[in-house]
């Protein structure tokens, strides 16, 4: 059975063994002079450890089904706007991206009305631009339109 | 019929835009990248340079930090932008040390170094050695010899390795024929806390940050890397003077286009900063930080920073990559 | 003593001279702004802000700048106990039980607390500092790599006391964390570990990417797909005011907090993010009630607090007493002098006794415009609360990517921002402690240099550790801590931790 404990054990054992894969293309030094693989090469084996304790314990039982991941459709949403956000920042400018971004939260996952949605999506993003680049002065991408 | 129309006005307009901007050099805010956090060299450099340059080309020029490895995000930043002017450089030494210190880890390089057109160098400081108040080692000759009888026995801190403190070193182990045992930091701050606390026996620093505590009489300054005396310590003498000439080791800061920008475009450029070093503002303002101005131009500029750059490469090799030697 | 006096009166005519005192205001609004919005922290607000300085003269300029800082640590409480989102590094341990009071109707109270606390601390610490710098900052810059890596070798240990849970899962969470600080260029060797090509990752992940991720937005991951949403809370002004019995709780906390930040923020280096974690671990061993923990424990959110900003002021000891940069931000302020040709030294209060005692004055001017500044705002930032979740959130997230963005100009740190916040989301549905991994984050790069710095001061001797006074002293004090830790296991009786754990096992 797959309880929460196995399928997070299961995670650190294999970032454990992919960290010391990684590490063989550092030099490892000697314990007079450790090297820069040296310290993580430990901590992966530290990990490797407890990910296997993880695994092999008798925690309590949950079943990484149970872990309640029937949000996780509006988490991914909410996760893609964000990377949507990352990769168009700096290609569209900043209001635009948010105003994007803004649309498709409001609208799409949350379904709010129009006129809330772009009232709250317009005052956002040039409220915020306002504060960050005006007051902060924060260097905010402007986009090709140069806006 | 409509949309034919709509597209020849836009196509028309988009050529005159990209006319019009061709006419007159700056038609646009300028940006100067300071690869460095602000508040150190490289910003506290590009500031006052800016300010200059926006009253000498009367159009708008702003400092943009792009801070990482080193100075390495920054710049490479700049060798990937557009070459028509408006995005420049100001950088430091470690322009040739980042590529080299690439080579030498067998890395894609970051950026190359022709990547850069050189614009001018701003200031040149050279750098110092200063060990503690408390040390034996009243001269630099006391210094050398005694680092020849013990090798490998006196530390000394840097700001990281190949950085700029590090190679000045290196090149000063070179010359004179001695070793010291390194001890890398996180940075210049923390390379000058390091041997204020007596943890490490040398330093070699810039000449602004370390004046305060040699006045104060926690530092003794014993030699420069210069080609002259530093003009705020003038009874320390250079290394030169002492008989090691390829101790040269300046932290310099130079303006630099991407490769590729148009020659017109360069010369105003060339032009602005001439006017800027010139400018009675810049000059109070670097005063104030102590760093003296070191104009160059050009083809001196050029060679300066080529010499700079092959000394700065034959000492990295040099060093090699440290896991090697053990 | 009498000369102290004489000279803070001098002091206190500076700063409360009417331009003097505009810029102080001026920054701490600043400040408190740079401190609610994610992302953006002191450090990035004063270096934001550096350059607006440059036309005025030096004192008003380290006023405005100082101003900056401290009122974005009593800014960062504020998300941190409204919306788990951490303002800044060191507020990630005020979202623990600042957020868990906020969620049981206690957000007033939690906002209350805060905000005093942060001015006790702030206001004894400053007093600290005018009568101890000059010694204080000696003893301070006797701490070499070797102490370095003892003190936090030591702090590791601290972390057995910040889990609610299973002991395996937060140990292994620290591991992840100090992992994770690997990333990035070996200042040792010069290689680059872990960095794909990607030359942004040159300097590690970054913790305020990471914190706000882990923190902020797996938090919004978590809440904004439930079907049942949070109760909006109504408080009446009543309700905005900590009871008799949170204020007597608080008490305590706030001066411990207060001496343990000061003292670790006067170590040079970024020791002093440090000081919250510590605290909290000190608290919770110190209560009488450690089940409380995690679930709104009144001394979790006051110790940490206090200890922030006490470690604020306790930064500012090696800058002015020695003209040390003793970590990031003290080095901007250093730079920002040399700027207006002050020059940063051990003869600074000397030669300049405008600007130290100033400074000093306007710390104090500044803690209570915070103060006054942050209470009656309690009542503002609550009702914020009210605003419907489904357009409160995206809100935030707006403000998060933004302030993340802010920091480094880069977009890298949004991507690491949006890689944590998956972590975190992960993590906190398998019931992992998200704490230890910025703890860990934190501590990976300084705990590996310090130990081969050391090797490389001793060429190659672990002796070193032994040899020096302070360092050996830390590492006893860890050796004794843990194996009376591990006495229970000789003993068979158990300890106060395993019992905790039965007693929530039997529920």
């Amino acid at each position: 059975m797959l309880t929460a404990d196995r399928l997070a054990g299961g995670v650190l054992v294999a970032l454990a063994l992919g960290v010391l894969v990684e590490s063989r293309a550092l030099p490892i030094g000697s314990l007079r002079n450790p090297g820069p693989a040296f310290v993580p090469a430990v901590l992966a084996l530290l990990l490797l450890g407890f990910g296997i304790l993880l695994i092999a314990r008798r925690g309590p039982v949950v079943r990484a089904a149970d872990a309640g991941w029937s949000d996780w459709r509006h988490a991914v949403a909410i996760l893609a706007a964000c990377a949507f956000a990352a990769l168009a920042l700096e290609r569209l400018g900043y209001r635009l991206t948010i105003l994007i971004v803004m649309v498709f939260l409001l609208a799409l996952v949350e379904r709010r009305g129009v006129l809330a949605t772009s009232l709250f999506a317009v005052a956002l993003a040039f409220g915020s631009y306002y504060l960050f680049g005006t007051i902060l002065r924060v260097p905010l991408p402007l986009g090709p339109l140069g806006f | 019929m409509g949309r034919i129309v709509v597209l020849t006005i836009l196509v028309l307009a988009a050529t005159t835009a990209g006319v019009a901007a061709q006419d007159a050099f700056p038609s646009r805010p300028i940006t100067i990248v300071a690869p460095f956090p602000p508040g150190g060299v490289a910003d506290l450099t590009a500031r006052p340079v800016a300010a200059a340059m926006e009253k000498v080309l009367k159009s708008p020029v702003g400092v943009l930090n792009k801070t990482g490895a080193a100075g390495a995000v920054g710049m490479q930043y700049v060798a990937t932008s557009k070459p028509d002017g408006y995005t420049l450089l100001l950088a430091l030494s470690s322009i040739s040390i980042i590529p080299e210190a690439d080579k030498l880890f067998g890395r894609p390089p970051a950026f190359t170094v022709d990547q850069f057109e050189p614009i001018a160098l701003i200031s040149a400081d050279p750098t110092i050695l200063v060990v503690r108040a408390e040390s034996p080692w009243k001269t630099a000759k006391e210094f050398i010899d005694d680092a020849r009888k013990r090798p490998g026995q006196i530390t000394y801190s840097s700001s990281g390795i190949y950085g700029t403190l590090h190679m000045a070193m290196e090149l000063l182990s070179h010359a004179a024929g001695i070793k010291m045992r390194h001890v890398p930091t996180a940075g210049a701050g923390p390379a000058l806390t390091a041997i204020l606390g007596g943890h490490v026996d040398a330093l070699a620093s810039g000449p602004a940050v370390v004046i305060p505590h040699i006045k104060a009489g926690k530092l003794r300054p014993l030699a420069g890397w210069g080609d002259k005396r530093v003009a705020a310590l003038p009874d320390v003498p250079t290394f030169k003077e002492l008989g090691y000439p390829d101790a040269e080791f300046y932290i310099w800061a130079g303006l630099f286009a991407p490769r590729g920008t148009p020659e017109p475009v360069v010369a105003r450029l060339r032009e602005a900063t001439r006017a800027v070093a010139n400018d009675a503002d810049f000059k109070a303002a670097m005063d104030k930080m102590q760093t003296p101005i070191a104009f160059k131009q050009g083809a001196e500029f050029k060679s300066f920073f080529e010499v700079d750059a092959r000394r700065l490469a034959e000492g990295i090799r040099r060093v090699g990559r440290i896991e090697e030697k053990k | 003593m009498l000369e102290t006096f004489q000279n803070l009166y001098f002091g206190f005519a500076v700063a409360l001279a009417p331009g003097v005192l505009l810029y102080a205001f001026l920054g701490c609004v600043v400040g408190t702004l740079v401190g609610v919005l994610p992302g953006v922290g002191p450090l990035a607000g004063i270096s934001l802000l550096l350059p607006a300085t440059f036309g005025l003269d030096a004192t008003r300029a380290i006023v405005m700048l100082a101003g900056i800082y401290y009122g974005a640590m009593y800014g960062g409480s504020t998300t941190s106990i409204l919306m788990r989102i951490p303002g800044e590094a060191a507020s990630v341990m005020t979202c623990i039980d600042g957020y868990a009071m906020a969620r049981k109707g206690r957000a007033g109270p939690a906002l209350s607390i805060a905000a005093v606390g942060s001015y006790v601390a702030g206001t004894v610490s400053v007093v600290a500092l005018m009568f101890l710098a000059p010694p204080l900052a000696h003893f301070a810059l006797r701490f070499g790599p070797p102490e370095y890596f003892a003190l936090l070798v030591l702090g590791l240990l601290v972390l057995a006391y910040m889990s609610t849970g299973s002991m395996i899962k937060a140990l292994a969470m620290a591991v992840l964390g100090l992992l994770l600080g690997m990333v990035g260029i070996d200042q040792m060797s010069g290689y680059f570990r872990y960095h794909y090509g990607v030359v942004e990752l040159g300097d590690g992940l970054g913790v305020v990417p990471a914190a706000v991720g882990l923190f902020g937005l797996s938090e919004i991951m978590l809440t904004a797909g439930q079907a049942v949403r949070p109760d909006v809370i109504r408080p009446r002004l009543r309700e905005l005011l900590p009871s008799r019995q949170e204020w007597r709780e608080s008490a305590g906390p706030i001066g411990r907090g207060t001496t343990l930040g000061f003292l670790i923020g006067i170590i040079p280096g970024s020791a002093h993010i440090i000081s919250s974690f510590v605290s909290y671990a000190v608290e919770r061993r110190w209560s009488r009630r450690p089940e409380e923990f995690g679930k709104g424990a009144v001394a979790g959110l006051a110790g940490p607090e206090s200890a922030n900003n006490s470690a604020t002021s306790g930064a500012f000891v090696p800058m002015l007493a020695l003209g040390v940069p003793s970590g990031p931000i003290p080095a901007v302020m250093l730079a920002a002098m040399m700027v207006h040709g002050v020059s940063p030294g051990p003869l600074l209060i000397r030669q300049q006794p405008e600007l130290f005692w100033g400074f000093i004055a306007s710390m104090y001017v500044g803690n209570v415009v915070l103060l006054v500044l942050n209470l009656p705002l309690v009542g503002l930032f609550v009702n914020l609360l009210r605003i419907p979740y489904h357009f409160l959130y995206p809100a935030i997230l707006v403000f998060s990517i933004v302030g993340v963005y802010a920091v480094n100009n880069s977009v890298v740190d949004v991507w690491i921002m949006l890689g944590m916040a998956l972590v975190g989301y992960g993590l906190r549905k398998l019931d992992f402690e998200t704490a230890p991994i910025v703890l860990g984050l934190v501590l990976a790069p300084i705990i590996e240099m310090s130990l081969r710095q050391s090797l490389a001061m001793s060429d190659g001797q672990y002796a070193i550790f032994l040899t020096r006074p302070i360092a050996a002293t830390l590492l006893a004090v860890g050796a004794a801590l843990m194996l009376l830790s591990l006495r229970p296991l000789l003993t068979r009786s158990l300890d106060w931790r395993a019992r905790l754990t039965l007693a929530e096992k039997g529920e």
